[in-house]
């Protein structure tokens, strides 16, 4: 028989049982759009990490403090690792309630026990870069920095609104990957002389001043202190850890030691390795020389590299989490379709043995059943796709990044077909074997 | 003398009831020439079926020999038996047996469809055959739409639509009533006329006297009947 009569077939017993068709791919529908989002999800995963990473230094290294035990097993807590440090902020208006290093979270720096163990303050500081800068080799540059939450008013503001402000040296553009869209970073002179100058990230600057432009050589006020805006850094997206350049004002370290934080700042250091690859070589000099200096005392070290693979690592489980869930929920619907093309050979015995005594060939069988599991699994992962775009908004909703892709789509319609024809091929191969007699006398 | 179109040589043919095989044909030897109208007539149980399925080329025989066409059908394999069924052999069955989902123009052309025909080609061969059998009106119907006389001439049109060597008939009038019966037998009996080899298996007597030979079958042994 020739294929385009087989079609034709296909196509009439298809047509007049559209409830079926329609039932029947319901497995294959959601099969489609779960493989057509696990794809989307992954990779907008992917890219989110990306963007995460894209403006960090790979051979950037931070240093943070964690705790120190001074004697026994007593531990030193002063404020906890997530008071007030540049890694751990994550940078958002009013995100941090503490106004100052070590704030939330900790006993007052110096003191506090807990169970019995005896805390002491430990705080990095201008010395340990330099001590660091001095003895740690393969180092390209270090930098320290602090971030805290103050209050700001100026440009377009109504009231004062809580921004995270960073107090920087003049290499931190360097080190920190941070490019200007106008004006010039801090300078070695501005620190030295403690300026009030500030450096907007991009999202604050059109906050404030709805421009970057309108920005420039502007005023804002600090905690009441009038700070002239000296540069507007470029839109640098999500970063997976530290300061959120896009939210946060930058400004000279030591006017920030001097105006805002007082000697309660709680810095991290960051250095950057000369070689990417060895990065983990450098990580262990670091270690040792802090060791030296403060013994008993844990530091974070954290380097891009390892945290991007710690995302990548994440991300890749959620996909492969994904991904099992839709060989599934395409099992489920496979065995959908055989149970209904079983049911379809059954009901249609008559029909093949008719087909078979007026000379049908058992291929040609074989052919048109399969088509039809074929048509009805494309059916669903047209469908599938189609719901797969419909939903994508509403996964948008749950923060969730999507990346629909046209590869994703075909991948999606391939899987579909695919599932529909493995599960499909029994049935229609069963249905190809009947004997005539047998089946024309089928009631 | 006509040529000969089946010729059947000792013909033996049982099934397996547990262990024990019961002989359903017994010796069978019989011919039926080009152009001859048949009626193998028998009473149920006798083994008329089961010769009809081996005419038709359903149903192997266990001994014997069985000619069509000159083709030696004890010697053809199954799958090949298909193409003969195909080509030689027009089915008229009682029940009709068409596609309740086709209309009745795609069961006519079915024959010529599974044959590799275009489905326009094979419409334009069968219009002949459609006017002959007065169902020109119907075409997009589907069998359901029609009465059993109409169903039992959309079989026919479909057994003829393949230009077979002979027409095989298992009782055509049986689900019929007597005058769309005899309006089928009158069909015959024109098909005959033309040229259309006709073997009609019947349980019917006056069925069978329809027939120009008639051939009784009593405990899977045949004989020759006068007519």
């Amino acid at each position: 028989m020739r294929l385009t009569e087989i079609l034709r077939l296909v196509w009439l017993n298809l047509s007049q049982n559209k409830g079926k068709v329609l039932l029947t791919s319901i497995g294959i529908v959601a099969g489609s759009a779960t493989i057509m989002l696990v794809l989307a999800i992954g990779k907008g995963g992917q890219m989110e990490v990306a963007q995460q990473f894209k403006n960090l230094s790979v051979g950037a290294i931070d240093i943070t403090y964690e705790g120190r035990t001074v004697s026994g097993d007593d531990t030193v807590g002063m404020g906890g690792p997530g008071g007030g440090m540049l890694s751990g902020m994550g940078g958002g208006n009013g995100r941090m309630a503490g106004r100052a290093a070590g704030g939330p979270g900790g006993a007052p720096p110096g003191f506090g026990t807990s169970s019995g163990k005896r805390e002491e303050a430990v705080s990095l500081s201008e010395a340990d870069l330099e001590e660091i800068l001095a003895y740690v080799p393969e180092l390209e540059d270090g930098t320290i920095s602090f971030s805290v939450t103050a209050d700001v008013e100026g440009g377009n503001l109504e009231e004062s609104t809580a921004y995270t402000i960073a107090g920087v040296k003049e290499n931190y553009a360097l080190v920190g990957n941070l490019n200007l869209e106008i004006g010039d970073f801090i300078t070695e002179e501005e620190e030295e002389n403690k300026e009030k100058v500030c450096i907007l990230g991009a999202k604050v600057a059109r906050e404030i001043f709805g421009s970057s432009y309108n920005a420039y050589n502007n005023t804002v006020y600090i905690d009441s202190r009038p700070y002239v805006v000296a540069g507007v850094a470029e839109d640098m997206g999500a970063v997976a850890s530290g300061i959120s350049p896009d939210e946060a004002i930058f400004i000279p370290y030591a006017t920030g030691i001097k105006y805002l934080t007082g000697n309660q700042a709680n810095p991290t250091i960051t250095v950057l390795a000369e070689d990417v690859e060895r990065v983990d070589a450098v990580t262990g000099y670091l270690e040792e020389v802090l060791a030296e200096r403060w013994p008993d005392t844990k530091f974070t070290l954290s380097d891009a590299g390892t945290k991007m693979e710690a995302a990548s690592g994440t991300n890749q489980t959620l996909q492969l989490l994904l991904a099992a869930m839709a060989v599934i929920v395409f099992l489920i619907g496979g065995i959908g379709i055989m149970n209904v093309l079983f049911v379809s050979v059954k009901e249609r015995t008559n029909e093949i043995g008719i087909l078979k005594a007026i000379g049908c060939r058992r291929r040609d069988i074989l052919t048109e059943f399969l088509l039809e599991a074929v048509f009805i699994s494309l059916t669903g992962a047209v469908m599938g796709v189609g719901l797969g775009f419909a939903i994508t908004p509403l996964i948008e909703r749950f923060s969730v990044r999507v990346e629909l892709s046209l590869s994703g789509a075909v991948c999606s319609l391939g899987f579909g077909v695919l599932t529909g024809s493995l599960f499909g091929f029994y049935p229609a191969l069963r249905a190809s074997a009947l004997l005539p007699i047998r089946a024309l006398n089928h009631e | 003398m006509e040529e000969e179109l089946i010729r059947i040589v000792n013909l033996n043919k049982g099934y397996l009831l547990g262990e024990e095989k019961v002989p359903v044909l017994k010796q069978i030897c019989f011919s039926i020439r080009r152009g001859e109208y048949v009626a193998v007539l028998g009473p149920s149980g006798s083994g008329k079926t089961t010769l009809m399925n081996i005419l038709g080329c359903m149903d192997v025989m266990d001994e014997g020999e069985y000619y069509l066409d000159g083709l030696p059908i004890h010697d053809t394999p199954p799958g090949k038996l298909t193409r003969v069924r195909n080509r030689k052999i027009g089915f008229v069955f009682q029940n009709y047996q068409l596609i309740p989902t086709y209309n009745v123009l795609q069961n006519i052309i079915m024959p010529l469809v599974i044959r590799g025909m275009g489905h326009k080609e094979a419409e334009e061969r069968c219009m002949d055959i459609i006017k002959l059998l007065g169902i020109g009106g119907r075409l997009q119907h589907r069998p359901a739409e029609l009465s059993g006389g109409q169903r039992q001439r959309v079989s026919i049109a479909r057994a003829l639509a393949g230009g077979p060597a002979m027409l095989l008939a298992d009782e055509p009038t049986g689900a019929l009533d007597q005058s769309s019966g005899k309006e089928v037998l009158k069909l015959f009996s024109r098909l005959h006329e033309q040229g259309n080899t006709i073997v009609m298996i019947t349980h019917d007597l006056n069925v069978a006297a329809a027939a120009q030979r008639m051939v009784t079958i009593t405990d899977g042994m045949l004989t020759e009947t006068p007519s």
